[in-house]
C-alpha cells in the first residue's frame, strides 16, 4: 500500500493521532506549542503546561459596578463640527458648574465631562446621591440641555471603565504583587461591572485598596489677607510625572516619596510658590504636627504649610525647606521640577507612592453591590485533588458501564480510549490558549466525557446492527446513518449551552465553552476515528 | 450480549392513552409542586446564595458544629461537613447576610484554629442586587436555549407531531428535576442553572435517536423502538451512573457546584428516561398509526 493511499484510508485516524499528539505537547513540553518558557519558570511545581484559575489556585477577586450616571453625548457646543477640534475650556467650565452646584456637593474628581474618539460629548458625575432630575438641571445651568429621562443613564462611559480597569491594574501590581489582573464584564442589562483578581490578599485588604480613590493632591494652607488661614490646591495627582518610592525623611521625623513635577505644570506651581509667600517669609514656618494618622490644626501662629492631602484627608504638613526655597525664588527650580511629598509613616508613604503611579481612581467603585470569592491556596489545592478524583471516578463508572454492555473488549475498549483522547485534546488546547481552568470547566471535562460516550454508542450500536459488518460499503452507509443521530444532538447541545457561553453568568461561562468544544473535536475529530477503529476491528481488514 | 441488556417492553399491551398517562400524570404532580411552593415562598424553587445574595464561609477548625452555629452573630443556613480524603475539621457555611468581612471576623475570633492553617479557606459573597441580575440572566439562558433546541427540533423533522413530541418531553425533563427540587430542598444555584440547561441538550439526544429510528428507518414500528431503546437507554444510564457518581462524591467533597450539576442531570435523566420511551413514544405511535400524514 503506497503512503498516498494510506492516508486516504486512514485520515480519520491519522488526524486523531495528530491532535492528540499536539495535545501532549501544548500539555507536557515546557514552554509548550509556543515554545514561550517565560511563563514556565515562574511555575516549576507544575508538571503541565495548564493554567488554573482563582477556584484551583487561591486567590481573591471582587466584582463590583462602577458608581455615577452619565449624560451621553450632549451638545456641549465645545466641539467644532467642520474641523473636529475640541473647545478644551468650554469642557472645564460645564465641569466647573457641575462642582459649584448649590444643591449638591461635589468632592474633587467626581465629575467629569470628556470628550471620545468619535468626537461626542460626555457629562458623568460619580456619586449616587444625586437624582437624574438634579444632574439634568446642573447641566441646564452650564447650558446644555438633557432630557432626565431619555438622556441620562446609570453607570459611567467607557473610557472611564477602562481608566478605572487600568489603574487598578497598575495599583495591585505597585503594592508589590504580580499576577493581579482587573478587567471589566458585561452584565445583562447594560451594566458593567468591574473584576479584580489578585492571588495573594484577602478580601478585607483588596476592598481597602479598590475603595481607596487615591486623589492626591497638595494644598497650600497660609495666611491669607483678612489674616484666617487659607487652604489652596496647587498640585494634583496628575501634575506628577514620575514618583520614587518613599524613604526616611532627611530631615527629622516621618518619610518622604522624592516626586518630579511635570514640566508643564512647573512654572505654575513655582510662580504660585512665589506669589503666596511660601519661598519667603512662609520658609520654615510650619509647625503643624501629626500623631501618625491624621494632623492637627491647633496652631497660635501664622502657619505656610504644604499639605499632602489623599482622598481629602490631610496626610501630611511640611514646611517650604530653605534650598527649595531659594531655587524656586530665583526661578532655577522649574528647570529641574523635583521636591519631596511628605508622609508621617512608611505604609503612608507606600500607599501615596502608589497612588501617584497608579493615578487616581477616576470613579468609585459601588462595594456595596459586590461579588466577592475568596479562596486560600491550601483549599484550592484540594479542590485540584479532588477534581482530579471526581473526573478519575467519572471515568470509571462510565467505562464499567460500558464494558458490561458490550462485554466485548473490542468495542469497550476503543470507546474508552476515544473519550479519553478527547479531553486530553482539550486539555491541550486549553494549555495551548492558557484558559486558566476553575470548576465549572472540570464539570465542563465530566460532560464531555458523558457526551463522548453516549455517541460513541450511537455509532457502535448502528454499526454492529444485524450482524456482522461483511463489507466497507455496509460500514459507510451504516456509519453515515449513525452521524445523522450524532450531528443532531451535538447541535441541540450546542444550541442549548451557547447562552451560557455568550452571557456573563459568572463561574458557568467556562463549563459551557468546554462543553460546547467538546461536542466539537468529538463530531469533527474523535467520533470519525471510532468508526475508523471499530470497522478494522470488526471488518478483519 | 453484555451482562445487563435493556429489556425489550411489549409495548403493545399498553394503549397509547395508559403510555402517556404516567409521565403526563408525574409533570400535572411536578407543576402543582412548583405551583405550591411558589404560593407560599414566592418563588416555585428556592433561591440559593447565586441568586438571593448572601455568603459562604469555608472553615478550617476543631470547634464543633454546635460551636460552629454559636459563633456567629447571625445563625448560619446550614453548616455542612466536608467528608473528604486528608480532610477533617472543615465546614462550608451558609449566611443571608453579605456583610462578609464581619463574618470573617468573627470566624476568626471564635473559631479554634486547626494547626496552623487559615480558619477562613473560602469567603463568598454574593450582593442581594448582584444576584437579582443574575436571576434574570439565567431566566433569559434557559428560556434562548429551550427556544432555540424546540426550533432545532421542527428544523430536523419538518412534521408537527414528533417535534412537539421532543418539545414536551424536553420540557418535562426540566420541570421534574426543579420539582425535585423544591421537594428536596436543593436551592437553585449556578450550578443548576447549568445542569438544566444541559438537560435540555442531553435529554433530546434520546428522543431524536428514538424519532430518527421511527420515522426514517424501515421496518416494523416495535422493532425500530426496540433498537432505539437498546441504544438510548445504554446512552442516558451511561450519563445517569457517571452524573451519580459525580454527584455523590463532589457533594462530600463539598465541591458545591459539581454536586448540583451531578444530582440534578441524574434526576433529569431519569425523568428523560421515562418522557422519553412513554410521552414521546406513544405520541409517535398514534401519529404512525393514527395521525393525519401532510
Amino acid at each position: 500500500m503506497g503512503p498516498i493511499s494510506f492516508i486516504k484510508e486512514h485520515w480519520r485516524l491519522l488526524l486523531l493521532v495528530a491532535f492528540v499528539t499536539g495535545a501532549m505537547v501544548a500539555l507536557f513540553v515546557p514552554g509548550g506549542i509556543m515554545a514561550d518558557d517565560s511563563y514556565v519558570e515562574s511555575q516549576d511545581d507544575n508538571p503541565t503546561n495548564l493554567e488554573y484559575g482563582l477556584g484551583l489556585d487561591g486567590g481573591t477577586r471582587i466584582s463590583a459596578p462602577v458608581v455615577g450616571m452619565t449624560a451621553e453625548n450632549i451638545d456641549a457646543g465645545a466641539v467644532n463640527e467642520e474641523d473636529g477640534s475640541v473647545d478644551r475650556q468650554r469642557l472645564t467650565e460645564i465641569e466647573q458648574t457641575l462642582y459649584d452646584n448649590d444643591e449638591f456637593d461635589l468632592e474633587t474628581g467626581n465629575a467629569r465631562v470628556s470628550v471620545d474618539d468619535d468626537g461626542n460629548v460626555h457629562a458623568e458625575i460619580f456619586t449616587d446621591e444625586v437624582t437624574r432630575a438634579q444632574f439634568a438641571a446642573a447641566l441646564a445651568e452650564a447650558g446644555v440641555e438633557v432630557d432626565p429621562e431619555e438622556d441620562i443613564r446609570d453607570g459611567v462611559t467607557a473610557q472611564t471603565r477602562a481608566q478605572i480597569v487600568e489603574t487598578i491594574t497598575s495599583k495591585i501590581n505597585a503594592a508589590g504583587l504580580s499576577g493581579g489582573t482587573a478587567y471589566e464584564s458585561a452584565r445583562f442589562g447594560g451594566e458593567y461591572y468591574i473584576v479584580t483578581e489578585v492571588p495573594d490578599m484577602d478580601p478585607d485588604e483588596l476592598r481597602a485598596l479598590l475603595s481607596e480613590r487615591g486623589i492626591v493632591e497638595v494644598v497650600a494652607y497660609y495666611p491669607g489677607e483678612n489674616g484666617t488661614q487659607t487652604n489652596e490646591t496647587v498640585l494634583t495627582g496628575a501634575d506628577i510625572a514620575t514618583v520614587d518610592p518613599p524613604r526616611p525623611s532627611e530631615r527629622g521625623s516621618g518619610y518622604e516619596v522624592p516626586v518630579q513635577v511635570d514640566s508643564n505644570a512647573a512654572a505654575d506651581y513655582q510662580d504660585r510658590m512665589n506669589d503666596i509667600g511660601f519661598t519667603g517669609e512662609g520658609v520654615g514656618q510650619c509647625s503643624l504636627r501629626g500623631d501618625g494618622e491624621t494632623i492637627s490644626f491647633d496652631h497660635a501662629d501664622e502657619q505656610y504649610c504644604l499639605l499632602t492631602v489623599v482622598d481629602g484627608e490631610v496626610v501630611d504638613a511640611h514646611s517650604m525647606g530653605p534650598t527649595l526655597a531659594s531655587s524656586m525664588a530665583d526661578g532655577t527650580w522649574a528647570n529641574d521640577p523635583s521636591f519631596f511629598m511628605g508622609a508621617q509613616t512608611q505604609q503612608q508613604g507606600a500607599a501615596l507612592s502608589v497612588n501617584l503611579q497608579a493615578g487616581a481612581l477616576p470613579a468609585p467603585l459601588d462595594l456595596e453591590q459586590e461579588q466577592t470569592l475568596s479562596l486560600s491556596p491550601a483549599l484550592a489545592d484540594q479542590f485540584k485533588l479532588y477534581s482530579l478524583l471526581i473526573g478519575a471516578l467519572s471515568v470509571v463508572t462510565v467505562s464499567g458501564v460500558v464494558f458490561l454492555r458490550y462485554s466485548d473488549v473490542r468495542v469497550a475498549t476503543p470507546m474508552i480510549v476515544t473519550a479519553m483522547a478527547e479531553v486530553v485534546i482539550l486539555l491541550g488546547f486549553a494549555a495551548l490558549i492558557r484558559m486558566p481552568l476553575d470548576l465549572s470547566h472540570v464539570a465542563g471535562f465530566i460532560a464531555v466525557v458523558g457526551t463522548g460516550v453516549d455517541d460513541l454508542i450511537i455509532i457502535a450500536d448502528e454499526v454492529m446492527d444485524d450482524g456482522d459488518v461483511s463489507s466497507q460499503r455496509v460500514f459507510e452507509s451504516r456509519f453515515r446513518k449513525a452521524f445523522w443521530v450524532i450531528g443532531a444532538a451535538a447541535a441541540t447541545t450546542i444550541i442549548a449551552m451557547s447562552p451560557l457561553a455568550v452571557l456573563s453568568l459568572g463561574d458557568l461561562r467556562g463549563f459551557a465553552i468546554i462543553t460546547i468544544l467538546g461536542v466539537l473535536v468529538g463530531v469533527l475529530i474523535t467520533r470519525p476515528a471510532y468508526g475508523d477503529i471499530l470497522q478494522r476491528l470488526l471488518t478483519d481488514k | 450480549m453484555g451482562y445487563f441488556d435493556v429489556p425489550e417492553i411489549n409495548y403493545t399491551r399498553y394503549s397509547n392513552r395508559q403510555l402517556a398517562a404516567v409521565p403526563l400524570a408525574v409533570l400535572a404532580v411536578a407543576l402543582l409542586v412548583l405551583t405550591g411552593s411558589f404560593l407560599v415562598t414566592g418563588t416555585p424553587v428556592q433561591l440559593g446564595m447565586d441568586f438571593a445574595g448572601g455568603s459562604e464561609l469555608t472553615v478550617q477548625t476543631t470547634s464543633s458544629e454546635a460551636e460552629i452555629a454559636n459563633a456567629f452573630d447571625e445563625e448560619p443556613e446550614s453548616i455542612q461537613a466536608v467528608a473528604a480524603p486528608d480532610t477533617q475539621n472543615q465546614y462550608v457555611i451558609q449566611f443571608t447576610s453579605t456583610d462578609s468581612s464581619a463574618l470573617r471576623e468573627q470566624a476568626e475570633q471564635n473559631l479554634a484554629q486547626d494547626g496552623d492553617a487559615d480558619i477562613v479557606q473560602l469567603e463568598s459573597t454574593v450582593s442581594e442586587s448582584f444576584g437579582s441580575e443574575t436571576q434574570q440572566t439565567a431566566l433569559l439562558g434557559i428560556a434562548a436555549a429551550f427556544l432555540g433546541m424546540s426550533v432545532l427540533a421542527f428544523l430536523f423533522f419538518r412534521t408537527f407531531v414528533p417535534s412537539i413530541a421532543i418539545v414536551i418531553s424536553a420540557f418535562s425533563d426540566l420541570v421534574i428535576p426543579l420539582a425535585f427540587m423544591a421537594i428536596a430542598g436543593i436551592s437553585l444555584s449556578l450550578g443548576t442553572v447549568a445542569a438544566l440547561l444541559m438537560l435540555i441538550g442531553y435529554s433530546v439526544d434520546s428522543d431524536i435517536l428514538l424519532n430518527n429510528h421511527i420515522l426514517r428507518r424501515s421496518g416494523d414500528f416495535y422493532e425500530s423502538t426496540n433498537r432505539a431503546m437498546e441504544t438510548g437507554v445504554t446512552m442516558t444510564v451511561t450519563s445517569m451512573s457517571a452524573m451519580l457518581v459525580m454527584g455523590v462524591t463532589a457533594w462530600l467533597f463539598g465541591v458545591e457546584l459539581l454536586a448540583s450539576i451531578g444530582i440534578i442531570l441524574f434526576v433529569g435523566l431519569a425523568a428523560d428516561l421515562m418522557n422519553t420511551y412513554m410521552l414521546n413514544l406513544s405520541l409517535l405511535r398514534w401519529y404512525k398509526f393514527h395521525g393525519v400524514r401532510s
